[in-house]
């Protein structure tokens, strides 16, 4: 992670500049960002550490699976900010291992702008993902009941969350499935009219299918039926999903009131095949069915996507979809960062022209 | 050719065409975005048309079905005017983008001279029923052709989901199933205006001396119609036969009366 850490200016934009420091998914492994997560309880108190040893004004901490960070408001403008920053974010957390360039430390614009684009999604895993944004209200809105935030950390958050709002209402960021799941779902509603009415079935109780099943549930699907080699499996998730459990056996039976079908069981061999479909078609009045395999090796011959009403879609075939989604999101990116570099410069107020660097991703500073 | 609105008509007409320009921008786009203009620019035309035939038949104070010029004009009207009322649902609305190259096509054919014969400066009618048994045909055969661009539309859409197109999931078209429901419905409506329309023909129109039902080939054709219509709604009520089939029956069945329904027109001695 090369570059130079941007000097704090004593004229910032903010009077008091707001500095950021921390690791993430782009810059330490999960075993590395396990060590330095805080516990919900333990970020009052961190942050009150954080004031009292005078380190900073204003704090605030964003602890989640992706990232720990922490947000700083301070009268100091000298570079020991960072130093003493980092020695509290280790000494915290009991960190005794090496550390090279995982800590990346932002003065600003870099941190304002490194704000807006976390609280948008731009920085996380999944580009565009709004559970990060909810993530950071939640960060703030601790720091705030205890008293850590003040006039600019509360600004620049508060601003965050706008930008936020209007990258999602004026660009495609967010648009689009990008899960397993999602893209399920999405289908489902190209498909049938309405999801409320109808019946899905789970062959093979894995972890996709119950995800799949429950984003069908979310957007109403009606019930769910869940099949598996293991009786008392089927039963716990359909217990899990308000549905109801069949033997391994007996799915077959339940098929003409089924509209959706999510398989994932481990067999080595087809269970659904264009011969033992066919006449099930005749029996459902050939209604649209979608199929969903997400097993591998597959559970459904292909051959049934040439039964007509039948739309077959296999783990490939999602996982294509949530790409193509993905790929749009990251086509968006410049778009949002031209916004979000705009807001920087509102909320300054400069007229001196701010030094951005180019790029989706900030550029992080070492000492 | 009998001269009021056909200016009005050859407006909308180049508004179809404007229409059908943007409708294949839309296409290549993959229905991504609203379809506002095109409904705007519908909507103008509508405008457009509807004044032409108000000329056409302020000029006669009859409903204007008198020759092949003015009874297309009233089926294009009739599609355009459901159309505008299906289009306030925004997903329907992309049944414009599917209608206006139709739209244009028909609209051109209408505009040939020797389609708008000259009848003086009134209509040999007899009576208010064949007014009512022209337009009432005329209307079913605007809900088949609308029918069949819905058709023309769930088959993109069924096409798309089937081979995988990432249009399908991309696009704002509405849900199939939704759609089947717009043809089913557009067909049966159809259907009842048709039965309708050949009812009062047959009992309440009186033919010409020495012409008969029997010999006429419109009539014939039009039973053929009717039980073709029938015979798909039937198909899709009684055995299930829903789906791209039934999508296909509609293409099908309005492509017949599209290429027919002119040279029939002529060959019949009751409706030339």
């Amino acid at each position: 992670m090369a570059g130079r850490l941007a000097a704090i200016r004593p004229s910032s934009f903010l009077n008091m500049p707001i500095v950021a420091i921390g690791l993430s998914h782009r810059t330490s492994p999960v075993e590395m960002r396990e060590r330095f997560a805080f516990a919900e309880a333990k970020i009052p108190e961190a942050l009150q550490t954080l004031r009292s040893r005078g380190v900073a004004e204003e704090a605030v901490i964003l602890s989640t699976c992706n990232r720990v960070e922490i947000y700083a408001a301070t009268d100091n403008t000298d570079r020991s900010i960072f130093e003493a920053l980092q020695r509290f974010l280790v000494e915290a957390r009991d960190y005794r291992g090496p550390l090279h360039e995982e800590i990346y430390k932002l003065s600003e614009p870099q941190s304002i702008e490194h704000l807006f684009k976390v609280a948008c999604g731009l920085d996380s895993m999944v580009v565009g993902e709004t559970e990060i944004l909810g993530q950071l209200k939640k960060a703030y809105d601790l720091a705030l009941r205890h008293k850590h935030t003040g006039g600019r950390l509360n600004k620049a958050f508060q601003r965050a969350f706008q930008v936020a709002k209007q990258i999602r209402t004026e660009t495609n960021i967010q648009r689009g499935s990008v899960s397993v799941g999602s893209v399920a779902v999405e289908l489902a509603e190209k498909i049938f009219s309405a999801l409320q009415d109808r019946q899905v079935m789970v062959i093979g109780a894995g972890d996709t299918s119950e995800k799949t099943a429950r984003a069908l549930l979310s957007r109403g699907a009606q019930s769910i039926i869940v099949s598996n080699r293991s009786y008392d499996r089927a039963g716990a998730l359909a217990g899990e999903l308000g549905g109801r459990a069949v033997h391994f056996e007996e799915w077959a039976k339940e098929f003409e009131k089924i509209d959706i079908v999510i398989s994932s069981t481990a067999a080595p061999h087809y269970i659904l095949d264009r011969a033992r479909l066919e006449p099930l078609m005749k029996l459902r009045r050939n209604r649209p069915l979608l199929l969903i395999d997400i097993a591998v090796p597959r559970d459904i011959e292909p051959e049934v996507n040439f039964l007509e009403n039948v739309y077959l879609y296999n783990i490939d075939d999602l996982q294509a979809i949530a790409d193509d989604y993905l790929q749009q999101r990251r086509e968006e990116i410049a778009r949002c960062e031209a916004i979000i570099r705009e807001k920087v410069r509102t909320l300054a107020g400069a007229e001196r022209p701010l030094h951005f660097t180019s790029g989706s991703r900030p550029v992080f500073g070492h000492e | 050719m009998n001269g009021s609105g056909r200016y009005c008509f050859l407006a909308a007409v180049v508004v179809y065409g404007l229409s059908a320009t943007y409708s294949v921008f839309l296409w290549r786009k993959g229905f991504r975005q609203g379809d506002r203009v095109n409904y705007g620019l519908l909507l103008l035309a509508a405008i457009l048309h509807t004044t032409a035939m108000f000329q056409r038949g302020i000029s006669f104070d009859r409903c204007p079905v008198n020759n092949l010029y003015e009874a297309i004009t009233f089926v294009l009207w009739t599609m355009v005017a459901v159309y505008l009322v299906v289009g306030l649902w925004p997903r329907l609305r992309f049944l414009g983008a599917f209608a206006a190259p139709l739209l244009l096509c028909v609209g051109v054919f209408a505009l040939m001279p020797g389609l708008d014969n000259r009848y003086g400066a009134q209509p040999e009618f007899k009576h208010d029923w064949v007014s009512l048994h022209a337009a009432l045909i005329l209307l079913s055969y605007g809900a088949f052709g609308l029918s069949s661009i819905a058709a023309l539309m769930y088959l993109t859409q069924e096409h798309d989901l089937k081979f995988h197109k990432m249009r399908a999931i991309f696009s704002l078209l509405p849900p199939i199933q939704r759609l089947e429901l717009v043809i089913r419905r557009l067909m049966a409506a159809g259907f009842v205006l048709l039965t309708a329309g050949l009812v009062i023909g047959a009992v309440w129109l009186k033919l010409p001396e020495g012409v008969g039902y029997l010999e006429d080939p419109k009539v014939h054709w039009s039973i053929l119609v009717w039980l073709l219509y029938l015979a798909l709604l039937f198909m899709n009520w009684r055995f299930a036969q829903g789906g791209r089939r039934f999508a296909w029956g509609a293409v099908g069945c309005f492509l017949f009366v599209l290429l027919t329904f002119w040279g029939v027109n002529l060959m019949s001695p009751i409706h030339h």
